[in-house]
């Protein structure tokens, strides 16, 4: 019998259960080959090593959770909690559940009065210009029917060109006036409101000023309607008497 | 239903001795004294095989308990072509290969430290003889230890099938129907567990003897 034969057959070998003849070859050839009676020897240690390991401990209490689980299950749980006798099962579960309901109350309580100090009481009221036709609550800020106004984040527009010929200036009668011009997403204007002035005076000045081109005002970079407003005054030089 | 309590005094009744036969009996007429009989007679092989199986005390004790309430549950349905032992010695196999198989799933870092958990229970190894030196009983700790690890390096199949064989003592006929599989299979199996066991040993015992 070669090596490979009488190693296949070790295990049955061990076990008794080859045939007799068999049997006797495998033995012959165990006390010809050293190597395969090495092999042998390692194998009945590890058997004798298994077979010497000792019993664990450690199933103590198993009966009474098992027959606990099948009281469960047979009863329904609500019921088992609500009607098990103090002695028999879990005695603090009612002083338990007593003191998570308090610590449950505690804790929301002071949930609801940390929610109370930080509350900031009513929001301001939103300021509005009452009577403006221009002015739309409901257009999105930043359109021309809701202009942003010159800040921090939004750039101002920049005139293109010169602001209004001279001759119009020239027809202007002495004074002062207050102008709002809405400077459109395009770089056009949009409205422009005479805010305080003699209105027919100006509409030469303002109708120019509808003209103007503008470089659209900017709000992180996207081209926004803004509100520019201005004071535009002609005043008289005349010579001095002398 | 009778007191649990009551049950769990069962050595003062008359449950003491009666036959596997005359338990199941009592067990399928919802005695839960008999079955509490039936849990005290089975519970150490099934907590020594699963702790073994899984590596895992705390696991083996929550697998002990699940293949109780399995049995309880499918007692109806053993028809006795097996015993009662092996029939249990079953479940407890499937249930333990299904929990590992979730494991391996959830858990795959932890996979590998089950192996460590071992020394501190064999630590509490029963004593000797009393002629037992106490270096001889530290050898035999440290040799029960690297069995253990040995056997978790192995498949779980090989596991299984060397603890029914070698620790329970069972036959190739009662580990065939305990395994659910021909008896031919269980003994080329066992070759190459065998086999397998002894490589892993060799690699750690062999290595640390002169």
């Amino acid at each position: 019998m070669t090596c490979r034969g009488v190693r296949r057959r070790l295990s049955a070998y061990l076990d008794g259960d080859l045939r007799p003849a068999e049997s006797g070859e495998v033995r012959v050839h165990l006390e010809a080959c050293a190597e395969c009676a090495e092999r042998c020897l390692g194998l009945r240690a590890a058997l004798g090593a298994l077979s010497a390991l000792p019993r664990l401990e450690g199933s103590d209490g198993i009966s009474a959770r098992v027959l606990d689980r099948i009281e469960l299950e047979r009863r329904g749980p609500g019921f088992a909690l609500l009607v098990r006798r103090w002695g028999a099962g879990r005695p603090l579960i009612i002083p338990s559940l007593l003191s998570a309901a308090l610590i449950l109350m505690v804790v929301l309580a002071g949930a609801l009065a940390l929610d109370r100090i930080n509350d900031p009481g009513p929001l301001p009221e939103v300021a509005t210009r009452g009577g403006s036709e221009t002015w739309s609550m409901s257009a999105p800020s930043g359109s021309e029917g809701n202009p942003l106004f010159q800040s921090a984040d939004v750039t101002a527009p920049r005139a293109r060109g010169t602001a209004f010929p001279d001759h119009v200036l020239a027809e202007m009668a002495e004074g002062t006036l207050f102008v709002e011009t809405v400077v459109a997403r395009d770089g056009t204007v949009s409205t422009v409101t005479l805010l305080n002035g003699d209105s027919r005076e100006a509409r030469p000045l303002l109708e120019a000023l509808r003209r103007e081109r503008f470089e659209p005002g900017r709000l992180k970079g996207r081209p926004v309607a803004v509100s520019v407003y201005r004071l535009i005054s002609r005043m008289d030089v005349l010579a001095s008497i002398t | 239903m009778a007191s649990v309590d009551m049950a769990l005094a069962s050595e003062a009744l008359p449950w003491e001795g009666a036959s596997d036969g005359r338990l199941l009996e009592l067990c399928r007429g919802g005695d839960p004294r008999a079955f509490a009989r039936l849990v005290a007679l089975h519970e150490g092989m099934v907590f020594n095989l699963a702790a073994r199986l899984l590596g895992d005390p705390e696991e083996a004790k929550d697998a002990s308990q699940e293949v109780f309430l399995q049995v309880f549950r499918t007692l109806a349905r053993f028809e006795g072509r097996s015993s009662l032992r092996t029939w249990i010695f079953r479940i407890v196999v499937n249930h333990c290969r299904n929990r590992q198989r979730w494991w391996r799933r959830r858990k795959k870092d932890r996979c590998c430290a089950i192996e460590d958990l071992t020394p501190s229970q064999e630590a509490r190894l029963p004593a000797g003889p009393e002629s037992e030196s106490p270096y001889e009983h530290a050898r035999r700790v440290e040799e029960a230890r690297h069995v253990q690890a040995a056997l978790l390096r192995l498949s779980f199949d090989h596991r299984a099938i060397l603890l029914l064989r070698e620790v329970e003592g069972l036959s190739c006929e009662q580990v065939a129907a305990a395994l659910h599989v021909p008896e031919g299979t269980v003994k080329s199996r066992l070759a190459r567990a065998r086999d397998a066991l002894r490589r892993q040993l060799e690699a750690t015992l062999g290595s640390a003897r002169p």
